[in-house]
């Protein structure tokens, strides 16, 4: 399984690497091949979660390297779908650096022992659902990042032929809409089992913790959002920084908090 | 075997030269060309910026007087300039020149625009013709397959047709940049002049969906549409196309803007925030630039187009030098390949005085000492093995040469060292 996850953050990394040389060059079969890389790599660390609980002792998904880990293997292969259906030049990189930092990470920082049994599969549950949720919300940060910067270029009318060919803005304005849909409800399953599980431990829905109390606030922020995109006719150019800003200090809540405590 | 191109081009020849020239069915010319002993294979480009004949003959000085003669006589059909006065409006590219030209034609970087699509296909057309007139040879056919191959290789290493340098073209790129797909989206066009037309063409050529032309003349705007399967509209229905445009093409007279702020805020209301793609090519100019500052609208005026397709074509250029590196590196391939093809008569001449010889001994001795069947046959296989092995280094050294100039002194040193060209004195009679 330990092999399994150095294969599939080396391949995140040749991804990465020949996403970039194809990008720059440019040369269109490395960035096919920096696709099929990902694939791969997703492909790889699939196998090696579901091996995961052959190990002595088998680690938990609740420690916080794995849960990053799996956070990005569902991007990456939400990734690889998006890049199958929509024209997306420039996301592979990111995405696959990210991908080979949280696999390679979560190798570098093996716990011990298993996390103690708590005799219930809601922390599974609210690690799958909160992991998918942020995966989805990190790939709207994600293309409402580039959709700034390409917004940028045009109303700057750049001068200068960009070296990087971009997806549209309105690609990137779907892949915001799409990941924003799936991403908010799973990241609310995500709270609602996360409270669950704290009752299952402590007898009470919140324990006003760090970690609890900075995600909370971070659902609400993007309770707003999700419904000025949807209900309130939100512009795509305001939805894209409100997306930026919002996955921001939704991984300050998730990982900085979790690193604080 | 030696590869020639005579041609003219837009550099060399003015359009009023080069159009008596032009050749729309290329076989027929082509056979009567190949009709002449000294021209071995022949094909002939015919596009609206050059006309060029690419053709291999033994004897490179007889066939440039072929060559220009019947660029003269044939091709002008005596109009043009005479054979003579050709000289000064053509360009004779031979052996690794002309190699290298072809190689540059295909890629486009001999074009007027450089890394433009058209010539790849129209050099493939011409590749095509001479094949079905029967007169490209194996030389041609490998020139031209590996033109192909260059230019794939400059299209896909290089970024020097990626960059639009027409205004039209420009505007589609923008248009891409802003819109996932065209197919889906509609154009209003506020005009009917040659402007709105060329923006018009490139924007159909690309799929765009659905096409409205409003003018102030309802016939012109009528006559557009009817051309590129459009519907036809007054410019007070402006207001009502707005909010379903999401391409709007403006270019007609007049000194106010007929697009204001308020008027675009207001479809875009309409439109629940989807993007509007503004291009004002009309002068004085018909959108009011403040529209570009609102989030969802993009607004690029001529100015604007043309200085994007300047700073496009200044990439292209740069990007050619890397497209240059791939070519001399083609060329160098095909020059190897050249020179492994003349050593052919060499290696057959080699092996032919090789096994004459072998024959010629065995005969002498297999008589003379009286040999049985079976001892023949060893004696067969034995001197076939010896000669095999002596042979294999110096066929293969004169095989795989691939240095132009090396290669044929070798060939030379070959053909003296084993008497070849039939004044070795010590050649027996009949060998």
């Amino acid at each position: 399984m330990y092999a399994l996850q150095y294969v599939s953050a080396a391949l995140y990394l040749a991804a990465g690497v020949g996403a970039v040389l194809g990008l720059s060059l440019p040369a269109p079969k490395v960035l096919s091949g920096a696709r099929w890389g990902l694939a791969m790599g997703v492909a790889a660390q699939f196998c090696a979660f579901a091996t995961l609980h052959r190990l002595t002792p088998a680690p938990s998904l609740t420690d916080l390297g794995y849960a990053l880990s799996l956070m990005t293997w569902l991007a990456a292969g939400v990734t690889v779908f998006l890049v199958s259906r929509i024209s997306l030049p420039g996301f592979v990189p990111p995405v696959a650096f990210v991908a080979f930092l949280a696999t390679f990470g979560a190798m570098l920082h093996r716990p011990e022992a298993a996390v103690v049994d708590v005799g219930t599969t809601i922390p599974h549950a609210h690690v799958l659902l909160a992991s998918a949720g942020l995966a989805a919300l990190g790939l709207a940060g994600l293309a409402d990042f580039f959709f700034l910067i390409e917004h940028r270029a045009l109303k700057q009318r750049r001068k200068v032929p960009r070296k990087l060919p971009m997806p549209s803005l309105e690609a990137l304005d779907r892949v915001n809409r799409v990941t924003l849909a799936v991403g908010f409800p799973l990241l609310s399953l995500g709270v609602i089992t996360g409270g669950l599980w704290l009752h299952a431990r402590m007898g009470s829905y919140f324990g006003g913790s760090l970690h609890e109390t900075w995600m909370l606030i971070a659902w609400m922020i993007y309770l707003g959002l999700f419904a000025l995109r949807f209900a309130g006719h939100q512009g795509a150019r305001q939805a894209a920084a409100s997306a930026v800003a919002g996955f921001t200090f939704l991984l300050a809540a998730v990982v900085g908090a979790g690193v604080v405590s | 075997m030696k590869i020639l191109v005579l041609g003219m081009n837009h550099r060399t020849a003015p359009v009023e030269i080069r159009e008596r020239f032009a050749v729309d069915a290329t076989g027929p010319v082509l056979k009567k060309l190949v009709d002449r002993p000294e021209i071995s294979e022949a094909t002939l480009i015919s596009t609206c910026n050059r006309v060029e004949l690419v053709v291999t003959a033994e004897n490179a000085d007889a066939a440039q007087h072929v060559l220009y003669d019947f660029f003269a006589r044939e091709l002008g059909e005596g109009e043009g300039p005479s054979a003579g006065q050709l000289e000064e409006v053509t360009y004779l590219r031979e052996g690794g020149q002309a190699v290298e030209h072809v190689f540059r034609v295909a890629s486009a970087i001999d074009s007027m625009v450089v890394g433009e699509p058209q010539i790849l296909g129209q050099v493939k057309d011409a590749y095509r013709e001479a094949t079905e007139a029967g007169v490209c040879g194996a030389v041609l056919a490998r020139l031209f397959q590996r033109a192909f191959a260059t230019a794939k290789r400059v299209k896909n290493e290089t970024g020097i047709s990626q960059r639009p340098v027409s205004v039209a073209r420009v505007a589609v790129d923008l248009a891409k940049q802003i819109f996932e797909r065209l197919d889906d989206k509609s154009a209003l066009l506020i005009g009917a002049g040659d402007m709105i037309e060329a923006a018009l063409v490139a924007l159909h050529d690309h799929g765009l969906g659905e096409r409205r032309v409003a003018n102030r003349t309802a016939a012109n705007a009528q006559a557009l549409a009817d051309r590129f399967g459009g519907s036809a509209h007054a410019l007070d229905e402006i207001d009502r196309l707005l909010p379903d445009s999401d391409v709007v093409l403006t270019c007609v007279g007049g000194d106010e803007p007929i697009l204001t702020r308020e008027r675009v805020e207001r479809s875009l209301v309409a439109r629940r925030g989807r993007p509007f793609f503004l291009i004002d090519i009309g002068v004085p100019r018909n959108v009011d630039p403040a529209v570009h500052e609102i989030d969802s609208a993009y607004l690029y005026d001529l100015d604007d187009l043309q200085e994007v397709a300047a700073a496009n074509e200044e990439e292209r250029r740069r990007e050619s030098e890397r497209a240059e590196r791939i070519i001399y590196e083609e060329r160098e391939q095909f020059e190897g390949w050249m020179v492994a093809l003349q050593a052919v008569p060499t290696i057959r001449d080699l092996r032919d005085r090789a096994e004459a010889i072998r024959r010629g001994e065995i005969d002498r001795f297999a008589g003379r000492l009286g040999l049985s069947a079976g001892q023949v046959e060893t004696l067969e296989q034995l001197t076939n093995s010896i000669v095999n092995k002596l042979m294999h280094q110096p066929i293969s050294r004169l095989r795989d040469e691939t240095d132009r100039e090396a290669g044929l002194m070798r060939l030379e040193e070959a053909r003296a060292l084993f008497g070849l060209d039939g004044d070795d004195p010590e050649r027996e009679p009949g060998e």
